[in-house]
């Protein structure tokens, strides 16, 4: 082996191990924390504040799980945060797909559908907190506060514009002809879209759903101003209750995150090959 | 079943794409609708698949009028220039898509998409998906799929274009068999005139939205109605050559040649001064050796085909081509003669550009 050929294998390995280097720091800024939560989440009180901190070799306990979705409602606001959820998940990308479709598709007066999607997306651009009293005071006339039903509506119109957007741009993708050989072929627009465009823009749509299930499961601000009592609060808001004036229940909240965790995981591992190409899907054409 | 537009005209943001098109096909007819891009052939396929909505005028299928029946009850079926397969159906699927939308049931979906399948010889195929197949196989599920359902009218967007040279010849004939078997109504998109002249009944020759002629082939070639479907038609495309008529001398005079006209056709000529001579290069003779009466020119370039030589000759300022035999040799600038056959030309009116009758 020459000396050439030597000092160059020796820069491919050193490459590679700067490579690895960097991965290690970043899973270890990624799941040091979650590690920690679910270490929490099974310690016991005194564990939880020993100095040096105890990263293993402690006595784990399910106390504060029992804790948590035992004594108190932590049950409850799991139910409830997951039929949240999901109803708006259902709702959103239901109406934000054939909304989408059609801004996609047809082409209105004035260049109307270019415009509907800018202010469609414009929805997005102001913080959330801008709607929060609004929102609060919509929903008192309407007697929906504290109801689950106001939490799938704001949810729904918040995961809106980020499904017309997503799924309007894997339509555009897809050649128009694909329908128009389906209503050729004796298929109604609808049947077309149901049976020809819908398929082939599923990995999109898995992937769409499953950031609108991430987002209203997360949603903590509209939350804590339209639900007060355990009737209608969600895990985020219920977590959050647990800071109280006298003490700060780690072990409760810690065992509550990571069971609020949970389905988000499952989920996200379960569509991942979806996931990234339905994202990739959208990136080349818009 | 009988197609029939009647002053048909689409406009898009003002501009007409498609003026007042008069068409008639008769019962099982092949008709080709020729004509460079954006002249309208498109539009006016999608207007007889409902795709698109005529602006005015009527078009009707049989006696039917159909301006205002939706797409999926017109009972047409249409080849797109892609295909527009189902990526995510099996080969079998995507035939019998058309069948499953009428609710027909399974069994007798299967074997007719089976039948069909065998008839193009894509039997072996049914299970795969659409990216799996060669071109030429797509093709002919694209055509399976609109065979199966027995329409009223075939509507055939340039089908054989995305399809390289050798295989768009074999399928063109197959094409052609197809439809003579079926004896389906046909309307057939492209811009390629060998298409046009080897599969139409008559072809329609269009441009920029107007119907410029609608003939057999035989009769757009030999006697093309104006200047333009007498270039567009024909490859090497018609020699044009300006000229005068001097009728004290009964000649034609145009630039480095002159030659003497027929009564008849002086007559038909009638009173018109400035005229285009056009004539296809196969009715232009030429030679090495000087002959009595010819018109002496020079090889400007010579294009060996194997099986035939077009000589390209400059005539005095003009330039034009001649089709010659595969023996034909002479070198750039070498002197030729050329005879014009008078009687196979065609002259047009040099300010109109329509021909002389």
């Amino acid at each position: 082996m020459s000396k050439k050929q030597r000092k160059h294998e020796r820069r491919e390995r050193l490459a590679q191990l700067a490579k690895y280097f960097v991965l290690a720091i970043s899973l270890f800024v990624a799941v040091a924390p979650v590690y920690w939560m679910l270490t929490i989440s099974l310690k016991s009180e005194v564990d939880q504040f020993a100095t040096p901190p105890k990263w293993f070799g402690f006595d784990p306990t399910l106390a504060h799980y029992s804790d948590a979705f035992v004594s108190r409602s932590f049950g409850k606001y799991l139910i409830t945060s997951a039929t949240v959820a999901v109803l708006s998940t259902l709702c959103a990308v239901l109406l934000g797909t054939l909304a989408a479709y059609g801004l996609a598709r047809f082409r209105l007066r004035g260049s109307l559908d270019r415009r509907l999607s800018l202010w469609i997306l414009s929805t997005r651009m102001f913080p959330p907190i801008v709607t929060a009293v609004p929102l609060f005071l919509l929903m008192r006339d309407l007697r929906l506060v504290n109801t689950i039903p106001a939490l799938v509506i704001v949810y729904t119109a918040l995961n809106l514009p980020f499904v017309v957007w997503m799924m309007r741009g894997f339509f555009k993708e897809l050649p128009r002809e694909l329908e128009e050989a389906a209503m050729v072929d004796g298929d109604s627009r609808l049947g077309a879209l149901v049976r020809v465009i819908l398929p082939l823009v599923t990995p999109g749509l898995a992937a769409t759903a499953v950031f609108c299930l991430i987002v209203s499961w997360n949603e903590f601000l509209l939350a804590l101003v339209l639900t007060q009592t355990d009737a209608a609060m969600t895990l985020p808001v219920g977590i959050a209750g647990r800071v109280t004036q006298y003490e700060i229940k780690w072990g409760v909240m810690s065992a509550a995150g990571v069971v609020a965790m949970i389905p988000i995981l499952v989920f996200a591992m379960a569509v991942q090959r979806y996931l990234v190409r339905g994202l990739s899907l959208g990136a080349v054409k818009g | 079943m009988s197609v029939r537009f009647e002053q048909v005209t689409k406009t898009f943001n003002g501009s007409a794409v498609v003026d007042r098109l008069d068409l008639a096909v008769d019962d099982c007819e092949l008709v080709v609708l020729l004509g460079p891009s954006g002249c309208g052939k498109t539009t006016t396929l999608r207007m007889l698949a409902g795709l698109e909505e005529a602006t005015s005028g009527d078009i009707f299928i049989g006696d039917e009028r159909v301006n205002d029946v939706p797409t999926r009850f017109r009972d047409v079926a249409m080849v797109f220039q892609n295909y527009a397969l189902y990526p995510h159906m099996t080969i079998a699927e995507n035939i019998g898509y058309p069948l499953r939308v009428k609710k027909i049931p399974g069994e007798e979906t299967n074997q007719r998409v089976k039948r069909v399948a065998e008839m193009l010889e894509i039997g072996g195929l049914l299970k795969r998906r659409p990216r799996e197949l060669s071109g030429g196989e797509r093709q002919r599920v694209a055509l399976a799929r609109a065979i199966v359902r027995e329409p009223r009218v075939y509507l055939m967007d340039e089908p054989l274009s995305n399809l390289d040279a050798k295989l768009r010849v074999y399928m063109r004939g197959e094409l052609k068999r197809l439809q003579r078997e079926l004896g389906t109504t046909t309307v057939y998109v492209t811009h390629d005139q060998a298409e046009a002249m080897t599969l139409a009944h008559r072809v329609a020759v269009m441009r920029a939205g107007k119907l410029q002629q609608f003939d057999t082939p035989l009769n757009i070639y030999n006697r093309p109605a104006n200047r333009f479907v007498a270039e567009f038609v024909g490859s090497p495309s018609m020699n044009f050559i300006e000229g005068r008529i001097d009728r004290s001398a009964k000649m034609f005079v145009g630039d480095g040649l002159a030659y003497r006209l027929e009564e008849t056709q002086l007559a038909r000529l009638n009173a018109l001064e400035r005229v285009t001579l056009g004539i296809r290069p196969e009715h232009i003779e030429v030679s090495t050796t000087e002959q009595e009466g010819w018109l002496k020119a020079s090889v400007y370039v010579s294009e060996l085909m194997g099986n035939e030589t077009f000589v390209f000759l400059r005539l005095g300022d003009q330039r034009i081509v001649a089709r010659a035999g595969a023996d034909f040799r002479a070198d750039i600038e070498t002197p030729v003669w050329a005879r014009i056959d008078v009687d196979k030309s065609n002259f047009f009116d040099a300010q109109s550009g329509e021909a002389i009758r």
